[in-house]
């Protein structure tokens, strides 16, 4: 189970009602975590982000910078732009502000959500994070 | 002559089996009573807030992301609230993580029973390359670099850090994690009010028809025994190769020579080596058991709903243990108003350490 299928089957289910905010922590001991959170911000100033999420799950640790070029390729996304962007780490202090976030709030694992600053950790299943979205849904009403 | 050592012997085996069934169905359920203590390792206040602190100490990892607490979080009662518990970054882990609460009472520790104390266990996971991935020697080394666990240990140990220490010290804090004063204690002193009518009905169901008493016995509700009830695999252990390499993993660890094939999990067979162990998990408590799904020791059964209809129906395929129990509706309901009305005891609050 990963998060992507969930997260974007809460967007679709929850449409106008949830917003999402999503913050990168590449973990510290893999070669291509922070240049492949790069690639996905990268796309998604191309309007690809969930696009190039999912071929990054799937190639992982196929992550290295010609690999990410070609999924942008895969993709069509403007690929000057794209080299451009990760070779000029465009988003590397993006990134770097995220992770410093998350080390002052004592995170560590990845997924960790937060919904209406109810902390949950880990892969969970669409049926309790619904629960917990429902919830907050009727105590925004009231 | 004869006739009469013939009655003797009927007699006696009377008494006998009467002592059997009583122990069968009406269970020995007890109330609270206060945890044991080793000798070797007397509960001191300063070595219960040692342990604490290592408890929640990331260095106890090797990549500092993960601590004791990662999967035993205090806020769910001392689970992680996952089917599968939490495990090192990259890894995935293969079994669910147990609650802590009332482990103190445990002779039996980790699903399968690998060792027999709690300072045996605090080690374990540490050194696992799914859940901390730890290398002791390094550990200690870490954590002699501290000059506030230096002061620490020669307080509560009159020496240095070292791996059995921290794991005394993280076995003096888990003795502490005791649910206390549930409902069922007060009802089971005499306090009838403890208990809704519903619950009390729960109960009777429980220590009969339910034959749930039978092994969820004692202070803990568990007879800290074995059993094959061929619960259902999580389709993650096959699905995910990551769950898989981490079954096959442990398996090769436990010198089982055919790990490579392996598709299920083979429980304390692993351990023993004994066929009749082959998929048998330890009973676990059924205290606080309304905080600590999902349930059995893949965290295959999502609810406690799931779990009554799981031995309602028997249990898994070919047990030997359980038969069908021919619980109505009414009687699921009750038994589960029991577990979660009279089980659940004081909100155990807990300060968090300033780890150093």
């Amino acid at each position: 189970m990963a998060a992507g299928p969930v997260v974007k089957k809460i967007m679709d289910a929850y449409k106008g009602k949830v917003r999402l905010v999503i913050k990168n922590y590449p973990y510290k001991y893999r070669d291509y975590a922070h240049i492949a959170a790069e690639a996905s911000l990268a796309a998604a100033d191309q309007g690809k982000y969930w696009e190039m999420h999912d071929l990054l799950l799937k190639n992982s640790p196929k992550l290295d910078r010609m690999s990410l070029i070609t999924y942008a390729k895969e993709l069509g996304l403007d690929l000057k732009e794209f080299t451009a962007a990760i070779d000029n780490k465009k988003y590397a202090a993006r990134i770097e502000k995220d992770l410093k976030l998350a080390v002052d709030m004592d995170l560590y694992s990845t997924p960790t959500y937060f919904i209406n600053g109810r902390k949950v950790i880990g892969n969970r299943p669409y049926e309790y994070l619904k629960k917990i979205i429902d919830e907050e849904l009727k105590n925004a009403k009231q | 002559m004869q006739n009469n050592r013939f009655y003797v012997t009927v007699f006696l085996w009377t008494v006998v089996t009467f002592a059997v069934t009583c122990v069968a169905y009406a269970g020995h359920l007890e109330p609270f009573k206060a945890a044991p203590v080793p000798k070797n390792n007397p509960q001191t206040p300063e070595k219960i807030e040692l342990g604490k602190k290592l408890f929640f100490d990331r260095r106890l990892s090797g990549d500092g992301t993960m601590s004791c607490a990662s999967c035993h979080i205090p806020e769910l009662a001392y689970t992680d609230g996952q089917d599968i518990s939490l495990s090192y970054p990259t890894t995935k882990n293969w079994r669910n993580a147990q609650t802590l609460m009332n482990v103190a009472f445990f002779k039996n520790l980790f699903h399968d029973g690998r060792v027999k104390t709690l300072e045996d266990q605090a080690l374990f996971p540490m050194m696992s390359a799914f859940e901390m991935n730890q290398n002791l020697d390094f550990l200690e080394e870490e954590i002699r670099q501290v000059p506030e666990y230096q002061e620490a240990f020669k307080q509560v140990f009159g020496g240095e850090p070292t791996r059995e220490r921290i794991a005394m010290a993280i076995a003096a804090f888990e003795r502490t994690l005791i649910s206390v004063n549930a409902p069922y204690d007060r009802f089971v002193k005499g306090d009838n009010s403890a208990l809704t009518e519903d619950a009390r009905k729960g109960y009777v169901i429980f220590t009969g028809k339910g034959k749930c008493a039978v092994c969820h016995a004692g202070v803990t509700f568990s007879d800290d025994k074995f059993y094959a009830l061929n619960i259902p695999e999580n389709p993650v252990l096959l699905n995910d190769p990551r769950v898989t390499a981490t079954m096959r993993f442990v398996a090769k660890v436990y010198h089982y020579n055919d790990y490579r094939n392996l598709k299920e999990d083979p429980g304390r067979y692993l351990i023993t080596k004994d066929k009749r162990d082959w998929k048998a998990f330890r009973t676990p408590t059924l205290r606080e058991v309304a905080r600590t799904g999902p349930y059995m020791h893949n965290g295959v059964l999502a609810t406690l709903d799931d779990v009554i209809d799981f031995f309602n129906r028997g249990g898994g395929k070919g047990n030997r243990f359980l038969k069908p129990l021919g619980l109505n509706e009414e009687e699921k309901k009750l038994l589960k108003t029991f577990l979660v009305e009279a089980l659940t005891g004081e909100e155990l609050k807990i300060t968090y350490p300033e780890v150093p």
